[in-house]
């Protein structure tokens, strides 16, 4: 099935609900239907055509269509397809139907949307303010066109998010407003009894370890809407600088992990081991980190033959050094005793919410944009999905551990085959306006996904980007339930969770004794008060 | 004067408290590899702690968005005095790419008194290492300070004070 059978059966499907559809090469749809038809559409794409939920987006079009444009975006995996769900919204009476009750991925991105552009997604079980400060003005939408750009309302003092009571006879453990190990943001309210999770009242805050991932997901889907063509070393240059960095993050995060857990050896040996990496890093870019490397059309810096055996050397003694440590790790006990069988995370929660990269992995979610959807040089090498159905916090650090290794292996092969030839593509004209196109990178952490609509003067009209960790960090609270109290920071740091992704706020609560989950109208039924009273 | 202050009231180990406002985290991440084994501030007795109760210092990283604010005003409030802040970054000495975003009210210094800067996006581990030795009297500065100013009403020609010159 390609894209344009995709749409077909969704026209048969619906009929005039369906208003237009159109493809972009044989891997992208995109499909307008009337608002009405929303929910049914999502919840078909959903369950029947086994697509997998990305994000949501909010368009100001008022402008050029008379219109807000609500946009929600699927990728169905086996066949390479990505689906974006257009509808228009009419700006008098902002108002579109949730789809968070068939699809509980989207529960946060909703609440953005509101957040950004102001239409209130009917039907939403918890519709609470996401991104915007406690102190933002209920009425200033920022992401419409007739706000100011970099409009700043004054402050006002003493407004905090609404918490939530613990259960009866629990007692709460804040964590925060610093995340005591990774020194970020976030906001953790863990309800216990003696030492045993019950449950989580989370609130949380794009990114310089992902640095490259982002830029190259962007040029792509201009590339992509613009029709320009890549040359081809710029594409493997590109494959390479993705492989470094994700060598480099998977490296960073097992030192973390290993702190979390106070096995500080762990840290200082992968950080002494990634130095070099760096090191070679800024001999190609010019920087340790945010390589600043891509623009459309290709990529400023060449890695220049002279330099093969230079990254060739350093990715072998790495490989050497992760080999020995990959090996120390299952006989290790003080490991294996705090990451088998804590933080569990099941297939279907990880599909329910979402969940990408090692994460999804870890829970035997067979899921790799490189594989699913190639991009750059990735379907001319040879990539492994490292696939772990353990569930656990051990699953997740092996699908790492795996990956450096093949990492590595990506990186000689992308050398060796790597052809001559120019870096950055022609472009002598202005590049054309409306078109619209979606791009998906593999980061460390998961999917990257952004979409962009052009507009006039060289300049994109919308951009909607989705960090991994936004997909991510929505499994925490049902992960947590029945942990003890001990695993839960490593429990959290096993998603390498980047909190500068995900400056949003999600709240789960789990009852104690018969462990149950609650659904989100018994909870809010329960613990929570409507927003403005 | 303040050069001399430091060195009285922080004669021997530091202890740091680092903490995001809004980073991207690379700033974060070069602070962390201020500590391991290649650059190993410990030996300056420069130590990472969990809690601003235990620490001298306040490491900021990145720009202040406006929910942090609070929380950064507490956080300063519950470092013991004598403290020094060091913003490290260009987010946090002054906002850097997103200083016009709706979401951040600025640098570092728009809500705190900021002692010193290391600019960079991020700044080597060595420039942090540089920073950190000035801060407490191990290194001189390298460079003179410069003032920028704009006048309004003539755009076309910048004047620039430089000190000491």
């Amino acid at each position: 099935m390609n894209a344009q059978q995709l749409g077909e059966n969704v026209k048969q499907k619906f009929g005039a609900k369906v208003i237009d559809f159109e493809t972009l090469g044989s891997d992208q749809l995109y499909v307008t239907i009337s608002p009405d038809s929303l929910v049914e559409v999502a919840e078909y794409l959903y369950r029947n055509e086994g697509c997998r939920y990305v994000i949501n987006g909010g368009t100001d079009r008022r402008q050029q269509r008379d219109a807000f444009l609500i946009t929600h975006f699927f990728a169905q995996d086996e066949e390479k397809i990505y689906v974006a769900i257009h509808t228009e919204v009419e700006p008098d009476n902002p108002q579109v139907d949730s789809i968070t009750p068939v699809v509980p991925a989207a529960n946060w991105s909703e609440r953005e949307t509101y957040d950004m552009i102001g239409v209130v997604p009917v039907g939403h079980p918890d519709p609470r303010r996401l991104v915007l400060a406690d102190d933002w003005p209920e009425d200033l939408f920022p992401l419409r066109y007739d706000v100011e750009h970099g409009v700043k309302p004054p402050p006002v003092e003493g407004l905090a998010p609404e918490r939530l009571e613990p259960p009866e006879g629990a007692s709460v453990v804040p964590i925060g407003p610093y995340f005591p190990v990774l020194e970020e943001p976030a906001y953790f309210r863990v309800f216990v009894e003696g030492e045993t999770v019950v449950g989580a009242d989370y609130r949380g805050f794009y990114c310089g370890i992902c640095g490259y991932v982002h830029s190259c997901s962007y040029c792509q889907a201009v590339e992509r809407a613009a029709g320009i063509e890549v040359p081809e070393r710029a594409e493997y240059i590109r494959t390479i600088m993705l492989e470094l960095e994700r060598l480099e993050s998977h490296m960073l995060w097992l030192g973390i992990a290993g702190h979390i857990i106070g096995f500080d050896t762990v840290l200082m040996q992968t950080w002494r081991m990634r130095e070099p990496l760096m090191w070679l890093c800024e001999r190609i870019s010019g920087n340790r980190k945010t390589y600043g490397m891509n623009l459309v059309g290709g990529v400023r810096r060449d890695i220049k033959p002279e330099m093969y055996d230079d990254v060739r050397n350093v990715i072998d003694k790495i490989g050497e050094e992760w080999a020995e440590l990959a090996g120390a790790i299952p006989g290790d006990t003080t490991l294996i005793t705090r990451l088998q069988g804590t933080g569990i995370l099941t297939t279907e929660t990880a599909r329910e919410l979402g969940a990408a990269g090692p994460t999804a992995r870890g829970s035997g979610l067979a899921i790799d944009v490189r594989v699913d959807h190639p991009y750059a040089a990735y379907d001319r090498l040879e990539v492994t999905k490292c696939v772990h159905d353990s569930c656990d916090n051990l699953a997740r650090v092996l699908v790492r551990i795996e990956e450096t290794l093949d990492s590595i292996k990506i990186i000689h092969q992308a050398l060796d085959e790597m052809p001559d030839g120019p870096i950055m593509a022609e472009i002598d004209e202005e590049l054309p306006a409306g078109r619209q196109a979606m791009s998906a990178v593999e980061a460390p952490r998961g999917e990257v996904f952004h979409w962009v609509l052009t507009g006039t003067e060289n300049r994109p009209e919308r951009w909607r980007v989705r960090a991994p960790t936004y997909a991510n960090l929505q499994n925490v609270p049902p992960m947590l339930e029945g942990n003890a109290l001990a695993d839960v920071p490593i429990s959290i740091g096993s998603y390498d969770p980047c909190f500068s992704c995900t400056e949003r706020m999600e709240v789960v609560d789990v009852n104690s004794g018969q462990v149950r989950v609650y659904t989100e109208e018994e909870f809010r039924a329960e613990y929570d008060q409507p927003r403005d009273e | 004067m303040f050069k001399e202050l430091c060195q009285k009231s922080f004669p021997k180990s530091l202890w740091v408290y680092h903490c995001n406002v809004g980073a991207c985290n690379g700033c974060d991440i070069e602070v962390i590899d201020v500590l391991t084994p290649y650059y190993d501030a410990e030996r300056f007795g420069i130590k990472l702690v969990a809690s601003p109760r235990h620490a001298d210092v306040l490491l900021v990283c990145g720009p202040v968005t406006r929910q942090v604010v609070p929380a950064l005003k507490r956080l300063y409030d519950a470092v013991p005095d004598p403290k020094l802040v060091i913003a490290i970054g260009s987010c946090a000495v002054g906002g850097g790419i997103w200083f016009d975003s709706y979401n951040i009210v600025g640098g570092a210094d728009t809500i705190l008194p900021v002692d010193y800067y290391i600019p960079g996006c991020p700044p080597r581990p060595e420039a942090i290492l540089h920073g950190i030795a000035v801060a407490l009297g191990l290194a001189e500065k390298e460079i003179e300070s410069v003032h920028l100013k704009q006048l309004p009403d003539r755009p076309e020609s910048v004047p620039v004070e430089v000190e000491g010159s």
